[in-house]
């Protein structure tokens, strides 16, 4: 199978729109033949859900679907033409086939925008703005809901629910109109706030960098609600091998805080052995409390991070 | 430890500044990044192995501080003391003879004493002062009296080899005057000591010989003579080559005679020991083909021994071929035979007769041409020929001379034995009956004098025309019957020819050479065999020669006549101060007119060869340190059993002490604190090109995998 080639980034503004997208979705996000790849893939849940409409995946509940899953005593009022006729006729007694039930989940997508992230080289809320219309898209296609929240500020704007595949244009929008936050973010209680907002089981994916100081407290927020969670922590390559070298003053985007530091090599070293344990004690927290977590770079090519990354991972199957 | 300049430790000053740079704050560059999370966490990490980090980077700060005190150790120059093995005052003779070039030892003889005279002032005591030497042909201070051995060292490697030929005793006799200044002088003599002229000149002050060369070095071939002979036809020329061995094996050379860059003959001689070897190469240019300049090359033989010789310069010699031109002499007057027979004899020259009633009409030749040379006997005509004249018994006074009377048996006087008329001719059997009894004019000198200051023979310049006037007639001597008669006619004519304005005989390095200006011109341009150029003028209007004394090179020097200018303005040209406007009888060259009008062109070069033919300076084989050491003060240990004067101090009681430096591992440990500062400063840079290289090696071999 031949993937499709990432959309370049418009370098003027000559660049030609393509005709199937409206006018307030970034052109740059996806082409048509990488949407058509996104339909193949279906989102993966560890346990079956217990959901609101019909839809794709296993619920709980038994229901219509193809699938059998088990007898049970006929009842007055069941419906008759879930008799299994055939054991009537070789017991003469009269059971019931139940079927497992599919409904549909809610993929809630939440996009860290504060500041920093709209920092590097790919931009990271780029990359987190362009996986979410990915991961969004492959809940569209897999009728599920999706709903997108993003974290600014000390809030969540959650966005309407979508659902089905014909409404990808409005998610790409949504996503579109995606800006960095002014000013600085309280992940912690932007993060809370999203998950006073999930109703019932579902899936939750942050995606974020995570440069909070109490970074490890979203993730157990929003671990003890009933969804699943999946946090895609995007670095930036500058963040993870800074170019720096010399005497430096580094000043915080978001907060303006300094810190000097002589950025030599050792220092250069210390930083990522700091920056490993920081993301290895973010998987350990995400192991513990049920929930996945994947460590990316924002200069991933979006094929590999849905066709390679995710499916490794077990995000995507 | 002791220092030359303590006071350069006080750049150990910068230390305290090197301190407070790395104690002051830095500036620092502000940088936008995401977020300092991380960096804030680091730097807590630091300030947990605060100790480990502060020792690592004050690494780069403890190399920079021991930079620092190595330079002022360095500037301050540290040395340690030792007993001085030479005196005070220092002179040092370094000889400069052709013998030097030998090249037995690397890269040669003056190569090898340069560097023992400036390993030798190791010994100086501190505070000696230096004086040297140049002993060449004579001798050439190049540095005195300094306590800079840096200027010292530089004078003495500022020697160049010379191919004269050397006389230590010059460069003595300078050292002594230098050496009688101080009361504790020593002279330090470095040479091969195969010295061409052995000196005599007693030296107040101990000499030690630093002696080069190796003391089997004596293999040598050089060719010591080099002639050009007219045949007596006059039409074709032999060269006379003489190669000398001066080592004591024999050897065979190749003699290439080249005649205007063309080969002529190449022969295969093999010489004995301590001998020489002549060889003659005939017909080398005839009227046809004539050959200006003949060069002489002594080569070592393909599939000989194979033994180059160790001197070089001497094995190549050069010879200017002189023009072969018909000499027309008229001789006026009743005819002598005597004279008329010695006169045929001499080569390339055609006799013509007149008498004296005739010779008005035969002043000229019948192709309009002038006479080389007009012999008048008695009748001496009113009115003189501007072309060298002869004139034998005059009758009477003339501008030749004023006849006041007749000798009657006079004497021969004392002869000069510088004389050129003279050279060979031997007048002690000679009697003459009677003789014109003349004056000597002011323009003239005498050749052959008589009694009471009456000359027999004179010569000399008359407004420039070779002129001389014999006293007598030959018959009415013996002379025509002896023979010096036709010698002296040789003689005589060939100096009032004149022949050419150049030496006819090979000029030894670094002499001066006398050289004539021909008529019309008013100086000399005189080429090197390097191609330089100097403009010789005369400095008195009217010098008819100029004297060059740049002769310090081998090989074919030319003289271009530098012509009238239009206008009358002086040439813009370096003036010879040596130039004069009439040499004295010795130094004039023969037959310096350059006859003018009489076929030679005015404007044609004249050359001049300068060869070394110095057999003492070939002799290279190094002699005996002892006889020049003879010639100094004996030191007290060089005089065993010598009692000490008394009352005489001894010059090396109050000497200082010689000091050694010690900057050479001061400065090899200042580079190897550079490096590690260098290493240190950019040992990231080194680290992530290591890991980059280490990372792409790697890379393969996961691909393999």
């Amino acid at each position: 199978m031949t993937l499709p080639q990432e959309p370049a980034a418009p370098s003027s503004g000559t660049r030609q729109r393509p005709t199937f997208l409206p006018s307030d979705v970034d052109p740059t996000v996806f082409d048509e033949a990488f949407l058509r790849q996104l339909e193949r893939l279906l989102l993966l849940m560890r346990s079956p859900v217990g959901g609101g409409l019909k839809g794709g995946r296993r619920s709980v509940k038994r229901g219509q679907s193809v699938e059998f899953a088990d007898y049970r005593d006929y009842a007055l009022g069941d419906d008759l033409r879930q008799l299994d006729w055939n054991v009537l006729a070789r017991l003469e007694k009269l059971f019931v086939k139940l079927f497992i039930e599919e409904e549909d989940v809610t993929i809630t997508i939440l996009v860290d925008s504060s500041v920093s992230m709209a920092s590097g080289t790919p931009d990271k809320l780029q990359f987190a703005k362009r996986a979410a219309a990915a991961l969004g898209y492959i809940g569209l296609a897999s009728e599920d809901k999706v709903a997108v929240s993003v974290l600014g500020g000390r809030t969540a704007r959650r966005r309407a629910s979508l659902r089905g595949s014909g409404r990808v244009l409005r998610l790409l929008a949504e996503l579109s109109a995606i800006q960095a936050a002014e000013g600085p973010t309280d992940l912690v209680a932007a993060a809370r706030h999203a998950a006073a907002q999930l109703t019932g089981r579902g899936v939750v994916i942050l995606i974020s960098d995570l440069l909070d100081p109490a970074a490890d407290r979203v993730i157990r927020e929003l671990a003890s609600t009933r969804s699943e969670l999946i946090v895609l922590h995007v670095l930036s390559p500058q963040e993870l091998d800074p170019p720096l070298e010399g005497d430096l003053r580094l000043v915080d985007s978001e907060t303006g805080a300094s810190v000097d530091v002589t950025a030599d090599l050792a220092t250069i070293d210390a930083y990522q052995a700091r920056l490993a344990d920081w993301k290895a004690a973010f998987a350990h927290l995400a192991a513990r409390r049920a929930a996945t977590y994947v460590d990316l770079s924002s200069d991933v090519p979006l094929n590999d991070l849905v066709f390679a990354e995710l499916r490794r991972r077990r995000v995507l199957g | 430890m002791p220092f030359a300049t303590p006071l350069a430790l006080l750049g150990l000053l910068f230390v305290p500044a090197v301190v407070a740079m790395y104690l002051l704050k830095l500036r620092r560059t502000e940088t936008i990044i995401p977020s300092t999370l991380l960096w804030q966490r680091l730097a807590a990490d630091t300030e947990a192995n605060a100790p480990w980090q502060k020792l690592r980077r004050s690494l780069l700060f403890l190399v920079q501080l021991l930079l620092v005190a190595a330079l002022a150790l360095l500037a301050a120059r540290p040395f340690i003391e030792r007993p001085a093995g030479l005196a005070r005052d220092l002179v040092v003779i370094v000889d400069t003879s052709a013998s030097m070039a030998a090249t037995d030892v690397q890269p040669d003889r003056l190569g090898e004493a340069k560097a023992a005279a400036i390993e030798a002032l190791r010994d100086l005591p501190a505070g000696g002062k230096v004086s040297v030497i140049e002993a060449g042909r004579t001798a050439r201070i190049v540095a005195t009296g300094t306590s800079d051995l840096s200027r010292v060292r530089q004078a003495i490697e500022g020697i160049r080899p010379t191919v004269n030929r050397g006389d230590l005793g010059d460069a003595l006799a300078l050292a002594q005057q230098l050496a009688i200044q101080s009361g504790d002088a020593q002279v330090l003599v470095a040479t091969d000591a195969a010295l061409a002229v052995p000196p005599t000149t007693k030296v107040d002050a101990p000499i030690k010989v630093l002696r080069v060369g190796d003391p089997k070095g004596s293999r040598n071939q050089a060719i010591v003579a080099v002639a050009i002979r007219t045949t007596g036809s006059g039409v074709s020329s032999s060269a006379f080559v003489s190669v000398a061995n001066f080592d004591l094996e024999r050897a065979t050379r190749q003699v290439e005679v080249w005649g205007d860059d063309r080969l002529i003959e190449s022969k295969s001689i093999t010489i004995e020991p301590q001998a020489k070897a002549d060889v003659v190469i005939d017909n080398i240019g005839d009227t046809d083909h004539p050959v200006g300049v003949v060069d002489v090359r002594l080569t070592t033989p393909a599939g000989a021994d194979g033994r180059p010789d160790l001197l070089a310069t001497d094995d190549r010699a050069w010879a200017i071929v002189p023009p072969v031109r018909q000499r027309n002499i008229l001789i006026v007057g009743p005819g002598d035979p005597y004279l008329e027979t010695a006169l045929s004899y001499l080569p390339n020259s055609r006799l013509f007769g007149l008498t004296p009633a005739e010779y008005p009409s035969g002043a000229v030749r019948k192709d309009g041409t002038e006479w080389d040379l007009i012999i008048f006997e008695g009748d001496v005509p009113a009115t003189l020929p501007s072309v060298p004249v002869l004139a034998i018994a005059p009758s009477r006074s003339s501008p030749l001379g004023e006849v006041s009377g007749t000798l009657r048996d006079p004497g021969i006087g004392t002869l000069g034995t510088d004389e050129p008329i003279l050279r060979y001719v031997d007048l002690s059997t000679t009697h003459i009956a009677s003789a014109q009894k003349l004056e000597l004019p002011a323009w003239a000198r005498t050749v052959i004098p008589g009694p009471k200051g009456a000359p027999l023979l004179y010569a000399g310049l008359r407004a420039g025309l070779p002129t001389a006037v014999l006293a007598f007639e030959p018959r009415e001597s013996d002379l025509p019957l002896q023979v010096a008669f036709p010698i002296l006619l040789a003689n005589l004519t060939g100096e009032l020819f004149g022949g050419s304005a150049a030496p006819t005989t090979a000029v030894k390095p670094g002499d001066p050479v006398a050289l004539a200006i021909p008529a019309g011109a008013v100086g000399l341009r005189v080429t090197a065999p390097d191609g330089r150029s100097v403009d010789l003028i005369p400095g008195a209007t009217g010098g008819t020669s100029v004297t060059y004394a740049q002769t310090d090179q081998l090989g074919v020097y030319t003289a271009t006549p530098i012509a009238q200018p239009a206008s009358s303005g002086s040439p813009d040209a370096s003036r010879v101060p040596s130039a004069t406007p009439s040499s004295p009888p010795g130094d004039r060259p023969p037959g310096a007119s350059g006859g003018l009008g009489q076929g030679v062109d005015p404007t044609a070069p004249i050359r001049f060869a300068v060869d070394l033919f110095d057999v003492d300076e070939s002799a290279i084989a190094p002699g005996s340190a002892s006889a020049l050491e003879a010639l100094g003060r004996a030191t007290a240990s060089a005089a065993p059993g010598a009692t000490a004067v008394p009352g005489a101090a001894d010059p090396a009681a109050g000497r200082p002490n010689a000091r050694d430096e010690l900057w050479p591992p001061i400065v090899l440990l200042i580079l190897v604190v550079l490096s590690v500062e260098w290493a240190l400063y950019h040992r990231d840079a080194v680290t992530r090109a290591w890991r980059a290289i280490a990372g792409r090696l790697r890379r393969p071999v996961r691909g393999d995998a």
